[in-house]
Protein backbone atom coordinates (compact mmCIF):
# COMPACT_ATOMS: atom_id res chain seq x y z
CA UNK A 1 0.00 0.00 0.00
CA UNK A 2 2.93 2.34 0.68
CA UNK A 3 4.15 1.72 -2.83
CA UNK A 4 0.75 2.66 -4.23
CA UNK A 5 0.64 5.88 -2.23
CA UNK A 6 4.12 6.85 -3.40
CA UNK A 7 3.22 6.05 -6.99
CA UNK A 8 0.06 8.17 -6.90
CA UNK A 9 1.96 11.00 -5.25
CA UNK A 10 4.51 11.08 -8.04
CA UNK A 11 1.87 11.03 -10.74
CA UNK A 12 0.35 14.07 -9.05
CA UNK A 13 3.74 15.77 -8.89
CA UNK A 14 4.37 15.22 -12.57
CA UNK A 15 1.04 16.65 -13.63
CA UNK A 16 1.46 19.69 -11.43
CA UNK A 17 5.10 20.33 -12.29
CA UNK A 18 5.72 24.00 -13.25
CA UNK A 19 7.63 22.90 -16.34
CA UNK A 20 4.77 20.70 -17.48
CA UNK A 21 3.49 21.77 -20.90
CA UNK A 22 5.50 24.98 -20.95
CA UNK A 23 8.37 23.99 -23.17
CA UNK A 24 6.68 24.58 -26.51
CA UNK A 25 5.84 28.18 -25.77
CA UNK A 26 9.32 28.94 -24.50
CA UNK A 27 11.07 27.25 -27.39
CA UNK A 28 9.93 29.78 -29.96
CA UNK A 29 9.66 33.03 -28.10
CA UNK A 30 9.62 36.14 -30.19
CA UNK A 31 8.03 34.72 -33.29
CA UNK A 32 5.04 36.35 -34.93
CA UNK A 33 2.89 33.25 -34.59
CA UNK A 34 2.54 31.33 -31.42
CA UNK A 35 4.27 28.07 -32.34
CA UNK A 36 2.08 25.70 -30.43
CA UNK A 37 -1.05 23.66 -30.81
CA UNK A 38 -3.07 26.64 -29.68
CA UNK A 39 -2.02 28.96 -32.50
CA UNK A 40 -4.82 30.78 -34.26
CA UNK A 41 -5.09 30.47 -38.01
CA UNK A 42 -6.52 33.99 -37.97
CA UNK A 43 -3.09 35.30 -37.05
CA UNK A 44 -1.53 33.71 -40.11
CA UNK A 45 -1.96 34.75 -43.68
CA UNK A 46 -4.12 32.32 -45.61
CA UNK A 47 -1.28 31.63 -48.00
CA UNK A 48 0.69 30.22 -45.09
CA UNK A 49 -1.98 27.79 -43.94
CA UNK A 50 -1.83 24.10 -44.90
CA UNK A 51 -4.73 21.79 -44.00
CA UNK A 52 -3.77 18.13 -43.87
CA UNK A 53 -6.12 15.20 -43.36
CA UNK A 54 -4.41 12.12 -41.98
CA UNK A 55 -5.22 8.50 -41.20
CA UNK A 56 -4.40 6.91 -37.86
CA UNK A 57 -4.77 10.03 -35.75
CA UNK A 58 -6.48 8.44 -32.74
CA UNK A 59 -4.22 9.06 -29.77
CA UNK A 60 -3.36 12.43 -28.23
CA UNK A 61 -0.25 11.09 -26.56
CA UNK A 62 1.11 9.58 -29.78
CA UNK A 63 0.16 12.64 -31.84
CA UNK A 64 2.65 14.70 -29.86
CA UNK A 65 5.16 13.47 -32.43
CA UNK A 66 3.52 15.83 -34.94
CA UNK A 67 4.50 18.80 -32.84
CA UNK A 68 7.99 17.44 -32.30
CA UNK A 69 8.57 16.81 -36.00
CA UNK A 70 7.06 20.00 -37.39
CA UNK A 71 8.11 22.51 -34.76
CA UNK A 72 11.78 21.74 -35.08
CA UNK A 73 11.67 23.09 -38.64
CA UNK A 74 12.62 26.70 -39.25
CA UNK A 75 9.84 27.21 -41.78
CA UNK A 76 6.99 26.20 -39.47
CA UNK A 77 5.32 28.86 -37.36
CA UNK A 78 2.73 26.68 -35.68
CA UNK A 79 0.70 23.49 -35.78
CA UNK A 80 -2.79 22.60 -34.69
CA UNK A 81 -3.99 19.02 -34.26
CA UNK A 82 -7.67 18.05 -34.22
CA UNK A 83 -8.31 14.43 -33.25
CA UNK A 84 -12.05 14.55 -33.95
CA UNK A 85 -11.48 15.75 -37.52
CA UNK A 86 -8.31 13.71 -38.10
CA UNK A 87 -6.70 16.90 -39.27
CA UNK A 88 -3.46 18.78 -38.85
CA UNK A 89 -3.22 22.49 -39.69
CA UNK A 90 0.27 23.78 -40.28
CA UNK A 91 1.14 27.47 -40.49
CA UNK A 92 4.37 28.31 -42.21
CA UNK A 93 6.33 31.47 -41.65
CA UNK A 94 5.69 34.38 -43.99
CA UNK A 95 7.13 33.80 -47.45
CA UNK A 96 7.93 30.15 -46.76
CA UNK A 97 6.12 26.99 -47.75
CA UNK A 98 6.47 23.21 -47.58
CA UNK A 99 5.87 21.09 -50.66
CA UNK A 100 3.46 18.15 -50.64
CA UNK A 101 6.17 15.49 -50.78
CA UNK A 102 7.91 16.94 -47.75
CA UNK A 103 4.60 17.20 -45.90
CA UNK A 104 3.83 13.54 -46.58
CA UNK A 105 7.26 12.53 -45.33
CA UNK A 106 6.92 14.64 -42.21
CA UNK A 107 3.51 13.15 -41.46
CA UNK A 108 4.87 9.66 -42.06
CA UNK A 109 7.80 10.32 -39.73
CA UNK A 110 5.22 11.34 -37.14
CA UNK A 111 3.49 7.98 -37.51
CA UNK A 112 0.58 8.76 -39.82
CA UNK A 113 -0.48 8.80 -43.47
CA UNK A 114 -1.70 11.78 -45.45
CA UNK A 115 -5.05 11.49 -47.17
CA UNK A 116 -5.50 15.05 -48.47
CA UNK A 117 -3.60 18.34 -48.46
CA UNK A 118 -5.40 21.67 -48.95
CA UNK A 119 -3.80 25.05 -48.82
CA UNK A 120 -5.35 28.28 -47.62
CA UNK A 121 -7.95 29.26 -45.04
CA UNK A 122 -10.98 27.05 -44.65
CA UNK A 123 -14.41 28.10 -43.50
CA UNK A 124 -15.33 26.13 -40.39
CA UNK B 1 10.19 -1.09 1.12
CA UNK B 2 12.94 -1.76 -1.43
CA UNK B 3 10.31 -1.58 -4.16
CA UNK B 4 9.08 1.76 -2.91
CA UNK B 5 12.59 3.18 -2.82
CA UNK B 6 13.29 1.87 -6.30
CA UNK B 7 10.13 3.49 -7.67
CA UNK B 8 10.84 6.73 -5.85
CA UNK B 9 14.38 6.99 -7.21
CA UNK B 10 13.28 6.24 -10.75
CA UNK B 11 10.47 8.79 -10.63
CA UNK B 12 12.73 11.54 -9.40
CA UNK B 13 15.51 10.82 -11.84
CA UNK B 14 13.31 10.29 -14.87
CA UNK B 15 10.55 12.71 -14.20
CA UNK B 16 12.61 15.82 -13.99
CA UNK B 17 15.26 14.86 -16.50
CA UNK B 18 13.18 13.77 -19.47
CA UNK B 19 10.03 13.97 -21.48
CA UNK B 20 9.35 10.72 -23.29
CA UNK B 21 6.76 8.64 -25.13
CA UNK B 22 5.18 5.23 -25.04
CA UNK B 23 5.92 3.73 -28.40
CA UNK B 24 8.94 1.45 -28.75
CA UNK B 25 9.80 3.38 -31.91
CA UNK B 26 9.49 7.15 -31.94
CA UNK B 27 9.87 9.88 -34.54
CA UNK B 28 13.32 10.52 -36.08
CA UNK B 29 15.52 12.03 -33.42
CA UNK B 30 13.07 11.25 -30.64
CA UNK B 31 13.98 9.93 -27.23
CA UNK B 32 11.74 7.73 -25.11
CA UNK B 33 11.77 6.70 -21.50
CA UNK B 34 9.52 3.96 -20.15
CA UNK B 35 9.56 3.11 -16.47
CA UNK B 36 7.36 0.15 -15.53
CA UNK B 37 6.61 -1.80 -12.39
CA UNK B 38 4.33 -4.75 -11.87
CA UNK B 39 4.17 -7.87 -9.75
CA UNK B 40 7.07 -9.45 -11.59
CA UNK B 41 9.55 -6.82 -12.62
CA UNK B 42 10.75 -3.25 -12.31
CA UNK B 43 12.18 -1.94 -15.57
CA UNK B 44 13.53 1.18 -17.19
CA UNK B 45 13.95 1.44 -20.94
CA UNK B 46 15.55 4.47 -22.57
CA UNK B 47 15.70 4.50 -26.34
CA UNK B 48 16.53 6.71 -29.28
CA UNK B 49 14.96 6.50 -32.74
CA UNK B 50 17.28 7.40 -35.62
CA UNK B 51 14.36 6.86 -38.00
CA UNK B 52 10.64 6.25 -37.62
CA UNK B 53 11.31 2.57 -38.30
CA UNK B 54 13.56 1.45 -35.45
CA UNK B 55 15.06 2.46 -32.13
CA UNK B 56 18.01 1.42 -30.02
CA UNK B 57 18.36 1.87 -26.33
CA UNK B 58 19.38 0.74 -22.89
CA UNK B 59 17.30 -1.54 -20.69
CA UNK B 60 17.61 -2.43 -17.04
CA UNK B 61 15.32 -4.80 -15.17
CA UNK B 62 14.98 -6.18 -11.68
CA UNK B 63 12.98 -9.39 -11.37
CA UNK B 64 11.48 -9.17 -7.94
CA UNK B 65 10.74 -12.74 -6.91
CA UNK B 66 13.91 -14.27 -8.29
CA UNK B 67 16.03 -11.27 -7.31
CA UNK B 68 18.15 -11.07 -10.46
CA UNK B 69 18.86 -8.13 -12.71
CA UNK B 70 19.34 -7.53 -16.40
CA UNK B 71 21.42 -4.80 -17.99
CA UNK B 72 21.68 -4.56 -21.74
CA UNK B 73 20.85 -2.99 -25.05
CA UNK B 74 17.47 -3.28 -26.73
CA UNK B 75 16.56 -2.98 -30.40
CA UNK B 76 12.97 -2.21 -31.45
CA UNK B 77 11.76 -2.50 -35.03
CA UNK B 78 8.43 -1.37 -36.43
CA UNK B 79 7.53 -4.12 -38.86
CA UNK B 80 4.20 -2.70 -39.94
CA UNK B 81 1.92 0.19 -39.07
CA UNK B 82 -1.58 0.33 -40.48
CA UNK B 83 -3.29 3.70 -40.35
CA UNK B 84 -7.02 3.71 -41.03
CA UNK B 85 -9.39 6.64 -40.81
CA UNK B 86 -10.44 5.88 -37.26
CA UNK B 87 -7.81 3.44 -36.02
CA UNK B 88 -4.15 2.54 -35.94
CA UNK B 89 -2.47 -0.86 -35.66
CA UNK B 90 1.20 -1.63 -35.05
CA UNK B 91 3.40 -4.69 -35.23
CA UNK B 92 6.80 -4.57 -33.55
CA UNK B 93 9.74 -6.91 -33.10
CA UNK B 94 12.08 -6.32 -30.19
CA UNK B 95 15.28 -7.91 -29.04
CA UNK B 96 17.63 -7.45 -26.12
CA UNK B 97 21.17 -8.54 -25.38
CA UNK B 98 23.15 -8.05 -22.19
CA UNK B 99 24.09 -9.62 -18.90
CA UNK B 100 22.06 -11.04 -16.06
CA UNK B 101 23.43 -11.12 -12.57
CA UNK B 102 22.17 -12.69 -9.40
CA UNK B 103 23.35 -12.21 -5.83
CA UNK B 104 25.58 -9.40 -7.01
CA UNK B 105 28.54 -8.82 -4.68
CA UNK B 106 27.88 -11.96 -2.66
CA UNK B 107 30.01 -15.13 -2.56
CA UNK B 108 27.43 -16.98 -4.63
CA UNK B 109 27.28 -14.25 -7.26
CA UNK B 110 26.25 -15.36 -10.75
CA UNK B 111 26.80 -13.41 -13.95
CA UNK B 112 25.50 -14.84 -17.20
CA UNK B 113 24.85 -13.62 -20.74
CA UNK B 114 21.17 -12.90 -21.29
CA UNK B 115 18.92 -12.15 -24.24
CA UNK B 116 15.28 -11.90 -25.16
CA UNK B 117 13.08 -11.62 -28.21
CA UNK B 118 9.70 -10.01 -28.20
CA UNK B 119 6.69 -9.64 -30.46
CA UNK B 120 4.20 -6.84 -29.82
CA UNK B 121 1.00 -5.86 -31.60
CA UNK B 122 -1.59 -3.24 -30.79
CA UNK B 123 -4.75 -1.76 -32.23
CA UNK B 124 -6.54 1.31 -31.04
CA UNK B 125 -9.23 3.80 -31.83
CA UNK B 126 -10.06 6.91 -29.86
CA UNK B 127 -12.43 4.78 -27.76
CA UNK B 128 -10.89 1.29 -27.62
CA UNK B 129 -7.40 -0.12 -27.12
CA UNK B 130 -6.07 -3.67 -27.36
CA UNK B 131 -2.53 -5.03 -27.33
CA UNK B 132 -0.62 -8.25 -27.01
CA UNK B 133 3.05 -8.78 -26.28
CA UNK B 134 5.17 -11.82 -25.56
CA UNK B 135 8.77 -12.29 -24.59
CA UNK B 136 11.08 -15.29 -24.68
CA UNK B 137 13.81 -14.76 -22.10
CA UNK B 138 17.09 -16.61 -21.79
CA UNK B 139 19.46 -15.89 -18.92
CA UNK B 140 21.49 -19.12 -18.88
CA UNK B 141 21.44 -20.71 -15.42
CA UNK B 142 19.79 -17.73 -13.77
CA UNK B 143 16.39 -17.85 -15.43
CA UNK B 144 14.56 -18.85 -18.61
CA UNK B 145 10.91 -18.20 -19.29
CA UNK B 146 8.18 -17.20 -21.71
CA UNK B 147 5.97 -14.28 -20.75
CA UNK B 148 2.77 -13.02 -22.37
CA UNK B 149 0.83 -9.86 -21.69
CA UNK B 150 -2.46 -8.70 -23.14
CA UNK B 151 -4.29 -5.46 -22.58
CA UNK B 152 -7.72 -4.09 -23.36
CA UNK B 153 -9.12 -0.69 -22.55
CA UNK B 154 -11.89 1.78 -23.09
CA UNK B 155 -11.95 5.55 -22.86
CA UNK B 156 -15.02 6.66 -20.87
CA UNK B 157 -14.95 10.00 -22.68
CA UNK B 158 -13.25 11.29 -25.82
CA UNK B 159 -10.93 14.13 -25.01
CA UNK B 160 -9.67 16.62 -27.54
CA UNK B 161 -6.02 17.22 -28.29
CA UNK B 162 -4.39 18.64 -25.17
CA UNK B 163 -7.11 17.49 -22.80
CA UNK B 164 -6.63 15.27 -19.78
CA UNK B 165 -7.32 11.73 -21.01
CA UNK B 166 -8.46 8.75 -18.96
CA UNK B 167 -8.64 5.10 -19.91
CA UNK B 168 -10.00 2.15 -17.94
CA UNK B 169 -7.93 -0.90 -18.76
CA UNK B 170 -7.31 -4.54 -17.92
CA UNK B 171 -3.95 -6.29 -18.18
CA UNK B 172 -3.55 -10.05 -18.23
CA UNK B 173 -0.14 -11.58 -17.52
CA UNK B 174 1.04 -15.13 -17.98
CA UNK B 175 4.48 -16.55 -17.32
CA UNK B 176 4.91 -20.13 -18.45
CA UNK B 177 7.52 -20.97 -15.82
CA UNK B 178 5.18 -20.00 -12.99
CA UNK B 179 2.84 -22.94 -13.38
CA UNK B 180 0.74 -21.27 -16.05
CA UNK B 181 -0.58 -18.83 -13.51
CA UNK B 182 -2.57 -15.95 -14.97
CA UNK B 183 -2.74 -12.55 -13.29
CA UNK B 184 -5.39 -9.92 -13.96
CA UNK B 185 -4.65 -6.27 -13.28
CA UNK B 186 -7.32 -3.63 -13.74
CA UNK B 187 -5.73 -0.21 -13.95
CA UNK B 188 -6.31 3.39 -14.88
CA UNK B 189 -4.28 5.07 -17.59
CA UNK B 190 -4.11 8.84 -17.56
CA UNK B 191 -2.23 11.18 -19.80
CA UNK B 192 -1.92 14.79 -20.75
CA UNK B 193 0.50 16.18 -23.29
CA UNK B 194 3.76 14.24 -23.01
CA UNK B 195 3.03 12.64 -19.64
CA UNK B 196 1.38 9.26 -19.17
CA UNK B 197 0.83 7.32 -15.97
CA UNK B 198 -0.77 3.95 -15.22
CA UNK B 199 -1.80 2.77 -11.77
CA UNK B 200 -3.57 -0.44 -10.83
CA UNK B 201 -3.73 -3.41 -8.48
CA UNK B 202 -3.76 -7.03 -9.59
CA UNK B 203 -6.09 -9.75 -8.36
CA UNK B 204 -3.16 -10.86 -6.18
CA UNK B 205 -2.87 -7.46 -4.56
CA UNK B 206 0.28 -6.40 -6.41
CA UNK B 207 0.67 -2.82 -7.55
CA UNK B 208 1.14 -1.87 -11.18
CA UNK B 209 2.71 1.51 -11.76
CA UNK B 210 4.05 2.73 -15.08
CA UNK B 211 5.29 6.12 -16.11
CA UNK B 212 5.99 7.15 -19.67
CA UNK B 213 7.20 10.57 -20.65
CA UNK B 214 7.87 11.81 -24.11
CA UNK B 215 10.64 14.08 -25.25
Amino acid sequence: MKTLIIAIAFVAIFFTSPSHGADVEHKHEGQALEPSTSFSTEKASCENIINIKVNGLVCDFCARSLEKVFLKRDDVAGIKVDLSKSSVVVATKSGLTIDDTSLKNLIKDSGYNVTTIDRGCKDE
Amino acid sequence: MKSAIFILCCMVSLGYAFQALSRPVSYPGGWTVMQKNDKNVHSVHLHYSPTARYSVGYRTEYWRDEGWQFQGVQFNYLVKRHNAQDSQANFYLKGGLGIAYDNFGLPNEEIEPASFIDIAVDWETRRYFTSYENRLYYAADIDRFFRQKARAGIAPYLGDYGDFHTWLMLQTDHIASEGNEVTFTPFVRIFKNEYMGEVGISNKGEVLFNLIIRF
